[in-house]
């Protein structure tokens, strides 16, 4: 009898002391706690949301603030996450969904069960509260091409890339663009939308191409995440570092070595740390008792005078002013 | 006497250690109703797939099934693509349901049907077989929802079946634990489920005794997709909708579950009711990680050194051992002259 019970007991001691080790007092915590959800941890852009989480929690040291998300980018892991976290009794929720639709249960069974809901990216979101974006698609499209036609001094021939047709922001992005470029009567854009399906290469071959065809092609605004980094490329091989203007989303530290050349003369994004904080400041607002009104100031930089709208279920979109155009002296603020 | 069952012994000590531990750790919140409700809410649509994994390796001959996960999204997708055509949602929920749920649980069992006459018939390997149909299946279901997420909305019965409860149940588990029961006493009891582990253990003994080895296979895969099919509908009745990559990582997982209740991976043995329980060891595991808060990261390598551990286990049949050790009272080695 003794062996087996020992293995047993051995085993079951294991077991305990691990997760002791790792488990500190958090658990059985009164105080009122939220948690951020994103896609998928351990990438560079979530990472850089996960400071802004935790610069919330040093400044409000009474809470339990936290940031967690699923090892693969797999929608069904994430929901596990949120079930667990909705079982536990965390008292709100600031999720960045891999998937809208495949949550749309769990928010509504977490909202019935008097949790706070907050999300980020997610304007078609229906079973939320608040859905925090960055800023307004249209405002970031034309900010971009105000930034275009500001370098190639309202003048010239311009044309733009989109991840796909299809792309609903992207599409937005560049439509605004058009519509502020249609104020220089001096810009004409030729060859638009071009596709780039976010790869590079084939971004770097196209616009080999659009020169060839355009050698008096002055500007460029694109869309998907890797676009500016096949552009820079093939202008940057054109020895037309410069002359060109090119601008477009993209990340500071891809594009750094761009930026430098002039390559790249701008990239626009928004920060994921402050979109985090502000998710955060959204939720204790509510937890608080407290309302989403429009113009309000959440507390954080790019968010001081948020737009308030109705969402496309019972709760509100709210954008901020978060958009940030970094070009070669600035882009070292934001390295991520 | 039976022998001991070491895989058994171990899960079902697992389980209480890992309740025992969240307990302990969350307050009493882990063993909340709420908390267990939820929890045996998230084990069926991943169990049922295990289970058909493990019936693929009884079968033997390197019998694996990878489609599973992309089978139950295509069952979904095609099946609520069909029923919201044929019964308006809010109008005939009953119907609306019931028309699902069989659509899922046929699409699975076609889908099944076409990996067990593949295996069987044209002799492909299971593996590259299943790896094959699971990018068809994947395919199919984009196609078909043009690569979005398809809403089957919730009519009553249908998120009842998702999420509603009978006597503090979930009904998802209690339709899991019914479909285990059966398939548990088909293959104890049935001499269908005493050839297919006959034919697992040994392919070409079956063959000379004049096993119907082609339909015996048929069958098993047709019963691993027609399992996929229901974890479909219940994933379709959890969430509400259902899309071509939800569950990527339940490939792994499913297989995991298997390996970890003891399932043999070159076949003829494999016990439903230890899958049952794997099944649940690793959703208690991971709802406790997420409870205390751990990355995710973690709870990988949790899953890694228990398979590890498991495997090492069962390999020496380590339990087995300990237990003849007790009843023989004293260690074997000490008789020897």
């Amino acid at each position: 009898m003794k062996q087996g019970l020992k293995t047993t007991s051995l085993f079951a001691a294991a077991i305990l002391s691990a997760v002791g080790m790792v488990s500190s007092a958090a658990l059985a915590d009164d105080a009122k706690s939220i948690t951020t959800v994103v896609k998928i941890s351990g990438i560079p852009w979530f990472d850089r949301m996960e400071t802004g989480v935790t610069k919330f929690a040093e400044a409000n040291p009474d809470m339990a603030i936290s940031q967690v998300g699923p090892s693969t980018a797999d929608s069904a892991q994430q929901l596990q996450i949120i079930n667990d976290l909705v079982a536990k009794g965390t008292d709100a929720l600031a999720v960045v969904p891999m998937d809208p639709a495949i949550i749309e249960g769990i928010l509504k069974r977490a909202m019935d069960r008097g949790t706070i809901v907050v999300t980020h990216e997610a304007d078609n979101q229906k079973n939320t509260m608040v859905d925090v974006e960055a800023f307004d698609n249209a405002y970031y499209g034309a900010s971009m091409n105000k930034r275009l036609v500001e370098c190639m001094g309202g003048t010239g021939k311009w044309t733009t890339f989109v991840g796909s047709l299809g792309s609903r922001t992207h599409m937005q992005w560049v439509g605004a663009g058009e519509e502020n470029a249609a104020q220089s009567p001096d810009m004409e854009l030729v060859d638009p939308n071009n596709e780039s399906f976010d790869d590079a290469n084939l971004v770097y071959e196209k616009t080999k191409e659009l020169l060839r065809k355009h050698p008096d092609l002055k500007g460029f605004q694109s869309s998907a995440g890797n676009d500016v980094l096949g552009i820079g490329r093939a202008v940057e091989e054109a020895g037309l570092a410069g002359k060109v203007c090119v601008v477009g989303t993209g990340l500071p530290n891809p594009s750094a070595a761009y930026l430098d050349t002039g390559a790249i003369t701008a990239i626009g994004f928004w920060d994921p740390q402050k979109a985090g904080m502000a998710m955060n400041s959204v939720a204790k607002t509510l937890l608080e008792g407290g309302e989403i009104v429009d113009g309000m100031d959440l507390g954080v930089e790019g968010y001081e005078k948020v737009t308030v709208k109705p969402g496309p279920g019972d709760g509100l979109l709210v954008f901020g002013n978060g958009m940030v155009l970094a070009d070669k002296d600035t882009y070292k603020d934001y390295l991520f | 006497m039976r022998r001991l069952d070491g895989s058994f012994v171990l899960l079902v000590t697992l389980i209480v250690v890992l309740l025992a531990t969240g307990g302990l750790l969350s307050g009493g919140t882990y063993l909340s109703l709420f908390n267990l409700q939820s929890m045996a809410n998230q084990v069926p649509e991943i169990g049922l797939l295990a289970i058909g994994v493990m019936l693929a390796m009884s079968a033997g001959n390197g019998g694996i099934d990878l489609s599973g996960i992309a089978m139950a999204n295509l069952a979904g997708v095609a099946s609520g693509l069909v029923a919201l055509q044929v019964f308006p949602v809010d109008d005939a929920p009953v119907a609306f349901t019931i028309l699902f749920v069989l659509g899922c649980a046929l699409v699975g069992l076609i889908g099944g049907t076409v990996n067990g006459l593949i295996i069987s018939r044209l002799g492909i390997t299971p593996i590259l077989c299943t790896l094959g149909t699971q990018m068809l299946f994947t395919g199919i279901t984009v196609v078909l929802s043009s690569g979005r997420a398809v809403r089957i909305g919730a009519p009553g019965p249908l998120y009842e079946l998702g999420n509603g409860y009978f006597l503090g149940i979930p009904w998802s588990f209690l339709l899991f634990i019914f479909a285990a029961t059966v398939l548990g006493i088909v293959l104890r009891f049935t001499p269908y489920g005493v050839k297919l582990m006959m034919t697992g253990a040994n392919q070409k003994a079956a063959e000379f005794s004049g096993f119907a080895r082609a339909r015996i296979i048929t069958v098993t895969y047709a019963l691993s997709g027609l399992l996929a099919g229901l974890s479909g509908a219940i994933i379709a009745a959890r969430n509400v909708n259902v899309k071509w990559d939800y569950g990527t990582t339940y490939l792994l997982i499913a297989i995991l579950i298997a390996v970890m209740a003891g399932v043999k991976p070159d076949g003829g043995y494999g016990r439903v009711v230890n899958v049952v329980l794997s099944a649940i060891a690793l959703q208690l595991i991971s709802s406790l990680l997420n409870f205390i808060g751990l990355s995710n990261f973690v709870r990988d390598l949790a899953w890694g050194a228990m398979l590890l551990f498991f495997l090492f286990v069962n390999r020496f049949a380590l339990v087995e051992h300990f237990a003849d050790i007790l009843s023989s009272g004293r260690p074997p080695r000490a008789s020897k002259p």
